[in-house]
């Protein structure tokens, strides 16, 4: 039976506002429930061909399975990092569909040494990948074979050691075992972790300090000397020893450590987007894929590490104490 | 010996049997190297998800192959259009587009593709069969030597201001100020950035290479009919193939100035670090250096086409040599083989040679196979090519803008670098119109940051003495020979004119 009933205008403007709020929220509805709609681009701050490249490619390859969508990479070098960095916070869209994929220990280091022209609680690591120590190491035909007969030549004359950037982690831990031993180190930074191998091997420097996982994948042409945290690969770092074990030290582990950020005005904006970023990570992790995608980019499997928002937010904290401590050394101030 | 010359050979025939990937191939390869902005590094990252997907020796021959021909396609816009393609391009414009102004564009193409392949395919093979010699060479060339390796191309600067010393310098000078823009490579502090973000990372090379000769040379060409001039309108008017064979001619019968030039790029290719850039400037520079008329480079000379074109091919494979014996990627596109063929499992290092030999050698094979493939694939095509210069500016100089914008926006998508571009032409357009040489302000943009970079890294490792700068033995001998390189012309000039005079005087006597 069909009601023959006319529509007051009280009912008509409430009908009227809840069907435009519905049509005006409908977007943002349908997009919540169909996140991700589209690729989601990930700003690189370093070139591409290097550790993060390989890093990034690895992981993404399980993740995007995960996820439903596709990682497009963007490489924005320049600056230790810094470019990336600026470019992603003043330019990306902050709707979830833009990340930064960084590495959390010489970048945010960075920070330390110059602050950046946006404020560093603006964006939030959300998923570590990896945890990577760094490690000292020489070039297969260097005439030093042990780090005892780097020690003993630094007390001699000053050392040229090659690194990546001024401030990293690496350096910091260089820094530190000269001030326990006495040896003298002068820092060279190179320009990015193919440099620094380059520099090791050549002879450029008279060693060279980097993550050791891109100096693990360096194959035979370096020998490493010393780790900067436990050596959880043994043969692969040809079992060189720990720096806290060899010389009686307590120094924090030296880490790289590399992880997706987002935008903390997306994950306030978009929580629901946020935790579909979050639980993904988190899966990819447990797919045993990952590991065989890590073997197969020549990456560590060894230094796979999840961490969520809090464990990155830890790092970060470190990083920055870290920095102001060392900050005269590593800026020549 | 005999088992590797058996597995030398196997591996050459059994990269013949991919010629149905090489040939498409070197057609992308010419097609992206000849687009400003595109390369063979941003192609094989593009094309990352196809060649993850191909057999490893199908990635690997179709990633040599692109990037041999990306090289070569670099120098066809710049010969044409005077738009190098590429920084490693940069100096072929100097001769080249002389050369098609004056319609000899079918020749300067096939002088190029004639050096290219030649220098390309010499350089294989020399580098195959020294490679444990050249794979030292990174041993000893260090910042120290590389500062005078730089200082050989930036003394083109002073080749350049021969005509006017004044002018030239300050083009020079000016160029450098420029290259200096960007954070400094120590601390990462920004100079001359003026608040730009864009600019931290240094000026950028695509933007300033399209606007200094390009973006410029659309504003002048834009007062004229045609970018040909009265004779050039003239022998283009009946075009054939003589032309082409008559540059296979004048490249042939200078093998020996292509064998040299190419192995310049060669050893340049071999440091870490260095570039086409480089080896192209610095192999001009030796090559008029050396000539018997260098009055002529810059005029249309192919001498000085062949230089460039050959040294920069000749860097594609020394490249190569740090990347398979050391595990050193030699240069950007190397970085990214170096990837994907992680990717595949293959381990670079000593070893390989060892472990995968097939890999080591097919890369080499490869390269030797596409060089060959080339020229006989793109030879017959510069007749055709050349025919661009005909079309009347009214049509061309906006399509010059429009792909040089394109260009310069492609590298780092940033819209900043079009107006870059536009800022660079303007400023190329008032040098040129005032009698300044663009190639002088864009040598020091080029070589200007990597010549401070050498010299801030020497001097860290000297804490401050610039003793260092002497301090090695092959750097030494390096910078005699600089100094010899800018002494010995000017007094060679002057005996050359004092024997003539003499001469003169002699032969009035006799009258």
């Amino acid at each position: 039976m069909i009601r023959n009933k006319h529509m007051n205008r009280r009912e008509l403007l409430t009908r009227g506002v809840a069907t435009t709020g519905m049509v005006m929220a409908a977007p943002s509805i349908l997009r919540a429930e169909s996140y991700p709609s589209q690729n989601i681009n990930v700003y690189i701050p370093t070139r591409e061909g290097g550790g993060a490249d390989r890093n990034f490619r690895a992981f993404t390859s399980v993740w995007k399975e995960k996820l439903g969508a596709d990682f497009e990479p963007g490489f924005y070098p320049g600056a230790s990092g810094r470019v990336g960095y600026e470019v992603f916070m003043g330019k990306a869209e902050p709707d979830a569909y833009n990340l930064i994929f960084g590495n959390m220990g010489p970048e945010v280091l960075n920070w330390a040494m110059k602050e950046p022209n946006f404020d560093i609680n603006d964006y939030v690591y959300f998923g570590r990948v990896d945890t990577d120590p760094g490690c000292a190491f020489v070039g297969s035909e260097s005439k030093f074979t042990s780090i005892e007969e780097i020690v003993e030549e630094g007390k001699k004359r000053v050392l040229n050691v090659g690194t990546s950037r001024m401030a990293h982690p690496a350096s910091i831990g260089i820094l530190a075992l000269g001030e326990k031993t006495g040896a003298q180190f002068n820092l060279i930074p190179l320009s990015g972790g193919k440099n620094t191998i380059a520099g090791a091997v050549t002879g450029e420097v008279d060693f060279s300090v980097l993550t050791s996982g891109s100096v693990i994948a360096a194959g035979d042409s370096v020998k490493t000397v010393l780790v900067f945290g436990e050596n959880r690969v043994g043969e692969q770092l040809n079992n060189a020893p720990s720096i806290n074990d060899h010389y009686d030290m307590q120094l924090a582990e030296m880490l790289s450590s590399r992880a997706f950020a987002i935008h903390r005005k997306a994950i306030e904006d978009f929580p629901e987007r946020y935790e579909i970023l979050k639980s993904t990570f988190k899966e990819t992790f447990d797919d045993p894929k990952l590991m065989e995608a890590y073997v197969a980019a020549k990456g560590t499997p060894e230094y796979l590490n999840y961490g969520g928002e809090e464990e990155c937010a830890e790092f970060v904290k470190a990083m920055l104490e870290l920095g102001a401590k060392y900050k005269p050394l590593l800026t020549g101030a | 010996m005999g088992d590797t010359a058996n597995l030398l050979a196997s591996v050459f025939l059994d990269t013949i049997s991919y010629w149905w990937v090489i040939i498409p191939t070197i057609f992308l390869g010419l097609i992206v190297g000849g687009i400003p902005g595109f390369s063979a590094a941003n192609t094989i990252i593009i094309l990352m998800p196809l060649t993850l997907s191909m057999d490893l020796q199908t990635g690997l021959i179709f990633m040599v192959s692109l990037y041999s021909a990306a090289r070569m396609g670099a120098g066809i816009p710049a010969i044409l259009v005077n738009i190098p393609g590429t920084a490693g391009a940069a100096a072929t414009p100097l001769d080249g587009y002389p050369m098609t102004r004056q319609g000899r564009g079918q020749q300067a193409l096939a002088i190029t593709f004639v050096s290219s392949s030649l220098g390309g395919l010499l350089t294989t093979v020399v580098a195959l069969a020294t490679m444990p010699i050249l794979a030292r060479v990174g041993f000893y060339m260090h910042s120290v030597e590389m500062i005078v390796v730089m200082l050989f191309g930036i003394s083109l600067i002073a080749s350049i201001a021969a005509q006017d010393m004044l002018k030239g310098l300050i083009a020079g000078f000016f160029g450098l100020m420029i290259g200096s823009i960007g954070t400094d490579v120590v601390y990462a502090t920004p100079r001359g950035t003026m608040g730009f973000l864009e600019l931290y990372d240094g000026v950028p090379l695509i933007p300033a290479l399209v606007g200094l000769f390009a973006v410029s040379e659309a504003f002048i060409i834009i007062e004229k009919k045609v970018i040909l001039t009265d004779e050039g309108q003239a022998a283009m008017a009946n075009p054939s193939w003589s032309a082409t064979f008559e540059g296979v001619s004048i490249a042939l019968k200078r093998w020996v100035h292509i064998v040299w030039t190419s192995l310049i790029g060669l050893i340049i290719g071999v440091i870490p670090g260095a570039g086409a850039s480089i080896a192209s400037f610095v192999a001009y520079q030796q090559s008029r250096t050396f000539s018997k008329t260098p009055e002529l480079y810059g005029t249309g000379h192919p001498e000085g086409l062949i230089a460039p074109e050959s040294a920069n091919n000749g860097v594609t494979s020394g490249t190569l040599v740090p990347l398979l014996v050391l595990g050193i990627p030699g240069g950007a596109t190397a970085a990214i083989m170096l990837v994907v063929m992680q990717f595949h499992g293959v381990s670079f290092g000593p070893s390989l040679f060892e472990r995968q030999p097939e890999v080591g050698y097919g890369m080499f094979m490869a390269m030797m196979v596409s060089y060959l493939l080339m020229i006989l694939t793109i030879l017959p095509l510069s007749r055709y090519m050349s025919r661009v210069t005909t079309v009347p500016t009214i049509y061309l100089a906006p399509m010059i803008i429009s792909f040089t914008l394109v260009g310069a926006f492609v590298p780092r998508e940033y819209m900043f670098d079009m107006f870059l571009a536009l800022a660079f032409g303007v400023l190329g357009y008032i040098a040129r119109r005032t009698g300044y040489h663009v190639a002088a302000i864009l040598i020091g943009v080029i070589l200007g940051p990597l010549l401070e970079t050498y010299f801030l890294r020497a001097l860290k490792k000297s804490q401050g003495d610039m003793s260092i700068l002497f301090s090695s033995n092959i750097g030494n001998v390096l910078w005699v020979l600089l100094v010899l390189s800018l002494v010995l012309p000017p007094i060679l000039k002057l005996k050359r004119k004092r024997r003539d005079r003499r001469l003169a005087t002699l032969s009035g006597d006799y009258q």
